[in-house]
């Protein structure tokens, strides 16, 4: 089996150099999604959403611990 | 020929854009995108062949990189590692839901510049392309993207190995056997082609 770097693997390197060549985005796509990005608060939602998840926890914690109370003093 | 900024040399403007950026600031943003849109657009295109898929996909992972900014964590690797795996990830999505999807000719999708004087030249230029770019795709995921990154964005084993999550010996060795994979995948479509002429 021939190796890269003989004749056709250097010819394989060659063709893959001239003809992968970057192509440029419509201008207007480009545009367009950097406003779509500017304008969603995608990273605040992030945000709040970790904080409302904080705050479920913290929510369940306090009721499990209420309710434990509850029943240790009914129990007395 | 110079292509794209390689991604080392970004790495510490753009650690302090995603610092600037995870605490909300637009320009900071603005920065991150405009420094990687058309890098990950050329990954993404190259890699399913339609502009409108490409600009969708493109949008998708800027808005989930951005939508979790805050989960991503600084390791010394440039975020730009972090928006190809995106872009990897994506594109394998949108093989496995579009696999049965008509293919659409190459030689209708790649805009190769026309040279009025020398058409026989181009005519072979785009077909010597489509052959090239139907081989690649016939490639495992990890070995078209090991190609494109080297030969589209032009970076080093090294930096490859960062975003692919792997040792720099190890893409050497991929990349060794990526380019017999697609000398013998070139011989076999050569092969069809000349059958079909026969």
């Amino acid at each position: 089996m021939n190796q890269p770097g003989n004749n056709q693997g250097w010819g394989i390197e060659e063709r893959l150099s001239i003809l992968l060549k970057p192509v440029t985005p419509d201008p207007a796509f480009i545009h367009s999604l950097k406003a779509r990005l500017n304008r969603t608060p995608e990273l605040m939602l992030e945000t709040s959403r970790k904080q409302i998840n904080l705050l479920t926890v913290a929510l369940g914690l306090v009721t499990g611990a209420l309710l434990l109370w509850l029943i240790r003093r009914f129990k007395a | 020929m110079k292509k794209t900024q390689p991604v080392i040399e970004l790495a510490v403007s753009e650690e302090n854009a995603v610092r600037l950026a995870s605490q909300g600031n637009a320009e900071a943003f603005t920065y991150i995108y405009e420094q990687n849109v058309t890098r990950i657009y050329n990954y993404i295109y190259y890699r399913i062949g339609s502009e409108a898929d490409a600009e969708d996909l493109t949008a998708r992972v800027f808005h989930r990189a951005f939508g979790h900014i805050n989960s991503y964590v600084e390791k010394g690797v440039p975020f730009s590692a972090w928006l190809y795996r995106i872009a990897h990830n994506l594109t394998a999505n949108w093989h496995r839901d579009n696999h049965r999807r008509k293919e659409v000719s190459l030689e209708e999708q790649y805009d190769i510049p026309l040279h009025e004087d020398m058409p026989e030249l181009t005519l072979e230029k785009s077909q010597e392309k489509e052959t090239l770019l139907k081989a690649i795709r016939r490639l495992p995921p990890a070995r078209q993207q090991l190609i494109l990154l080297k030969f589209l964005e032009d970076l080093s084993n090294g930096e490859i190995a960062v975003i692919m999550k792997r040792t720099e010996g190890a893409i050497k060795s991929l990349y060794h056997r990526s380019l017999i994979s697609l000398r013998e995948e070139l011989n076999q479509i050569n092969e069809q082609n000349k059958n079909l002429n026969d």
